[in-house]
């Protein structure tokens, strides 16, 4: 317990202290808008996480970021609301979509919900293409940086458009959510919702006969994990301060499921390791030209060989084999 | 009429063809493998790049991309799916390895064939026009009917020949078919191999009609995937009938709401996803496969 | 043993070969140009056109003593960044090209990207040439990106009116992928139409990026007999499948695109159904090709082993920056001394044959100059070749 404690303090100090003195040493100013990027994503990965947790594979977050960047965005451009507000509305609208087209299809399974999830991101696509208040083809842009946010008079956070580096501020948000989207999960896996999904993960016609409301577990799990992916989308809207019904596509969905693997499906922090070691990857093998995607893939399957449990099982004790 | 129904015939056809080798992989290992659509793309170029390229017949593209992609499946199969599937706590690994596989596909494409579309000269010229009823090219049927053949040769492998036994025993239980001394590892390779060469023989069919480019493997995968899902995953005629029916779906609807604009593939894709809430395991497939 | 000097051999000759390229780069000192933009995945035509036809570019300058900026000699190297199609990615392209600082980037290639990067270019001081649509982009208060060709909301008109006059068109049909670039331009071209007085008899048939046959999509379009058919932002992939089954299924109207096509892509695809297909391109042709711009070919040839059509309209972005520059040297590192020039800039064409100048445009559409000039070349397909059919200018 001590141990983990120690290691969330120095997660912590890392990236809230060391990371913004690095750069600023450094002057690697790039840094902050990839550091973001992988926050962000990190918590679209941390919702796919907790549905492979009840068992169930996730290929459509990039659909609930599309939707709660489209949240985002036609809130504040046609109803004028402050970004702030838009964040929690744009992850709590996900949650409640979720829940309606999570009824129907969560009582799917294995390979049956992975290619629904899967089609879904691609309906959420054409329906942003389609529906009026979208703006369908042409997006939306010109969105404004967010503003201040104050309580009581108090200003908490100053308005983005005034600050000398709104990558900082960008980068700092990200991190915080990020940081409490991780805390969130870590509470969820080890409370007693977390002993529950477990036992659906392993067997649920056993957790349902044993009592189990394995309905309820499983909508509330999937809205909470719509939520993480709405809050990621919504965030991204502000810094692009513009949305495309592509701006989130099948290729997203599935890179979020490749982060969960990438980590390691039975720890906490999987996806976030997973999400940085494949978005820093990609960007450190451009030095490969036009080889970067061989390389890549090529790293990918040679890790699968390897560590076909994910990166984090490098530190499982021997003998944790199956 | 009649033209919305050739269509749809002729687009099934292929779907089938398609749907096939994603069903038969998964079920022999459960595996959904994304890199199908690919292994398609990777067969049109081989037939291309003999066709066009060197100027050979026809019917020998078609036999390199099928051989090529046989051998490179059984490869895939062996280096890869095997340890993997062995080592790792949850079946789903193997989708990471399969998406690996795709973007590996993707770059070995892109830098062997390049970024070009690609597409090889008619074999057959002329279009079949019955009083503008119905009007269909001649190599668009020669092709349809060839999937079909191609189809029905598949179903007799499965049902007439030793192997196909054996993989059918498989995909129905594999601890029971490795009980009765099938050679589980030896079957698996051959069923890959084959669901690699049905990809490889549809890519150098459809060569012909609409060209090749290194675009069309992922969507080419989601559109498998939901032809098996609509039918049953892991089951033949589930395939069978997935490709047909999304592909009257789709010359249907394209013709039936085309006057609406944007949403044929809307209206395709919602109302798959009210037939899977009410029928879960598709057509014909095994609850929970 | 044999294995140890193997590698000690291999190691000097490395080394030397990096002492040696070192002296040969001292000489000049070089300016970085940036290029963002998709040359992997599904799109990766479009990006790789274009990335090619710089590097052929930087090469031949490279390799003929440089560039003349005000008395100095600067060799030119192309910074490449894949940004997979993906909005996301292009703005980590774009800080990267900020951090080496880059002021000069070509791309991204699609209207999302376009728009997502904008604010990282506005804050870093970039001047970024997209392949981009979307006239906010272009508008002030946005003053930051140039559009890199001709619009289509430009050529569309000119092609129309032509056709109008020439081939007494008057019914009109469009035919657009489902995607924001696609669509964008057919609802544009459709309106374009219509205030030309045209009857737009079908224009609101859609199909997937990923179609394998377009016989039922077509049949709609078709059976609303238009006299010419439009292929709204038809990606060269699509062209060829469109055309052989219009005319497969009996259409014997024109059919025209405002994108940029490929002729070798057409032949195969499509054979001598493709004839008469009317597309825009750049100044390739026999007619209008100046002796650089077959030596462009020749070199993009031999570099990369075959020659795209597209790059005939993606060669210009590159001179354009290297020659505004070169009439105002203070704009290597100052964007803003970049934007004064650009108002009065004007310098031969060198790619084209005649007295075509390249210039900025662009205060019809957008207010302010902020498009390349490029001649707007229409050509018709003709049994594997491209023929000028008219050339326009937008202003």
């Amino acid at each position: 317990m001590n141990k983990n404690l120690v290691g969330i303090a120095a997660f912590l100090l890392a990236a809230f202290v060391l990371v913004p003195v690095v750069i600023a040493a450094t002057g690697r100013w790039d840094l902050y808008y990839t550091l973001t990027s992988v926050a962000l994503l990190a918590i679209g990965s941390a919702g796919v996480w907790l549905t492979f947790y009840i068992g169930r594979i996730n290929i459509g977050q990039g659909a609930y970021a599309l939707m709660g960047g489209y949240v985002s965005a036609v809130l504040m451009t046609k109803v004028g609301f402050s970004f702030w507000a838009t964040l929690p509305l744009a992850g709590l609208f996900c949650a409640g979509i979720s829940v309606l087209i999570g009824l129907p299809i969560l009582r799917l399974r294995g390979v049956y919900f992975a290619m629904i999830t899967l089609v879904l991101t691609e309906v959420t696509r054409l329906a942003a293409l389609a529906l009026p208040v979208t703006n369908g083809a042409k997006g939306i842009t010109s969105i404004p940086l967010p503003g201040s946010l104050s309580v009581f008079g108090i200003t908490l956070i100053p308005d983005f458009a005034t600050m000398a580096n709104p990558k900082l501020g960008f980068y700092l948000l990200a991190a915080t959510l990020m940081v409490l989207s991780y805390v969130v999960l870590w509470r969820i896996v080890s409370s007693r919702l977390g002993h529950l999904c477990r036992s659906l993960q392993q067997n649920e016609e056993l957790a349902a006969s044993i009592g189990v409301n394995t309905a309820y577990l499983r909508v509330l799990t999937y809205a909470i994990s719509s939520f993480f992916g709405g809050l990621a989308g919504a965030v991204f809207v502000a810094i692009s301060q513009s949305i495309y019904p592509s701006s989130f596509a099948v290729a997203d969905s599935v890179n979020f499921m490749l982060y969960c693997f990438v980590g390691g499906l039975g720890y906490v922090t999987g996806p976030m390791l997973g999400t940085f070691v494949l978005y820093f990857g990609w960007d450190l093998l451009s030095i490969a030209k036009q080889y970067q995607l061989l390389v890549y893939s090529s790293l990918m399957i040679a890790m699968m060989l390897v560590l076909p449990n994910g990166l984090l099982s490098l530190f499982d004790r021997k003998g944790g084999k199956k | 009429m009649e033209q919305i129904l050739a269509n749809g015939l002729y687009l099934g056809a292929q779907y089938a063809l398609i749907a096939l080798g994603l069903t038969l992989i998964f079920s022999l290992m459960n595996v959904l493998n994304f890199a199908h659509g690919q292994m398609y793309v990777f067969g049109g170029f081989v037939t291309y790049t003999v066709v066009a390229q060197w100027g050979l017949p026809f019917i020998v593209g078609l036999v390199a991309s099928a051989v090529i992609l046989a051998v490179m499946g059984a490869l895939i199969e062996k280096f890869l799916f095997r340890p993997v599937i062995r080592k790792s706590k949850r079946d789903e690994s193997t989708m990471l390895l399969a998406a690996g596989i795709a973007f590996f596909l993707d770059a070995v494409i892109l830098l062997l064939f390049g970024e070009k579309q690609r597409g090889v000269p008619k074999i057959v010229d002329g279009v079949f026009n019955w009083d503008m009823r119905l009007i269909m090219p001649y190599d668009r049927i020669l092709i349809g009917v060839l999937a079909i053949a191609l189809i029905v040769g598949f179903i007799a492998l499965m049902q007439y020949t030793k192997a196909g036994r054996a993989m059918r025993a498989l995909a129905q239980d594999r601890m029971a078919a490795q009980l009765m001394g099938v050679d589980v590892d030896r079957y698996s390779m051959i069923g890959f191999a084959l669901g690699a060469l049905l990809a490889g023989l549809v890519g150098g069919l459809l060569v012909t009609i609409t060209g090749i480019n290194l675009g069309m493997g992922g969507p080419t995968s989601v559109k498998a995937f939901m032809m098996i899902m609509i039918g049953g995953a892991g089951v033949i005629s589930g395939a069978i009938a997935g490709g047909f029916i999304l592909g009257m779906m789709e010359s249907i609807g394209l013709t039936v709401l085309a006057a609406y604009g944007d949403i044929t593939y809307l209206a395709i894709f919602a109302s798959l996803m009210v037939f899977l809430a009410f029928r879960p395991q598709g057509l014909m497939g095994k609850p929970w496969g | 043993m044999l294995r140890r000097t193997l590698l000690k051999t291999s190691a000097l000759a490395a080394v030397a070969s990096i002492a040696m390229l070192g002296t040969a780069f001292a000489e000049n000192p070089v300016l970085k140009i940036g290029f963002v933009g998709v040359t992997s995945g599904p799109a990766a035509a479009w990006g790789t056109s274009n990335q090619r036809s710089m590097e052929t570019r930087a090469a031949w300058i490279n390799e003929t003593g440089g560039y003349d900026i005000g008395g100095t000699m600067y060799d030119i190297e192309i910074v490449s960044f894949d940004d997979q199609k993906d909005p996301k990615r292009a703005i980590a392209g774009m800080e990267q090209m900020a951090q080496e600082g880059i002021h000069y980037v070509v791309g991204p290639n699609v209207d999302d990207g376009a728009a997502a990067v904008r604010p990282v270019a506005e804050q870093n001081g970039i001047m970024y040439f997209p392949y981009a649509f979307p006239k906010e982009l272009y508008t002030a208060p946005a003053s930051n990106a140039v559009l890199g060709m001709v619009a289509n909301y430009q050529s569309g008109p000119a092609i129309y009116k032509y056709l109008m006059e020439n081939n007494g068109v008057k019914k009109v049909a469009f035919i657009a992928g489902n995607e924001s670039d696609p669509l964008s331009q057919r609802d544009s071209g459709s309106a374009a139409a219509k205030a030309l007085g045209l009857e737009v008899v079908s224009d609101s048939v859609t199909y997937q990026m990923d179609t394998t046959d377009f016989t039922p999509v077509l049949l709609p379009v078709i059976q609303s007999a238009p006299d010419l058919l439009v292929l709204s932002g038809v990606s060269p992939a699509n062209a060829p499948q469109l055309i052989r089954s219009a005319r497969e299924l009996g259409y014997t109207g024109l059919i025209s695109t405002e994108t940029a096509q490929d002729a070798a892509v057409l032949q195969e695809g499509a054979g001598e159904l493709a004839n008469g297909f009317i597309s825009v391109g750049g100044a390739s042709t026999p007619e209008l090709a100046s002796d650089m711009m077959r030596e462009f070919v020749e070199r993009y040839t031999a570099m990369f082993g075959e020659y795209n059509d597209e790059s005939n309209t993606k060669v210009y972005a590159l001179e354009y920056i290297l020659a505004t520059i070169a009439a105002n040297p203070a704009a290597l590192t100052d964007v803003e001394a970049f934007k004064a020039t650009m108002d009065t800039f004007e310098a031969p064409n060198p790619y084209m044959v005649g007295d075509a100048k390249l210039k900025y445009v662009g205060t019809t559409s957008f207010g302010q100059k902020r498009q390349v000039s490029v001649p707007l070349v229409v050509n018709v397909f003709n049994n594997g070749a491209f023929e000028t059919m008219f050339v326009a200018q937008v202003d």
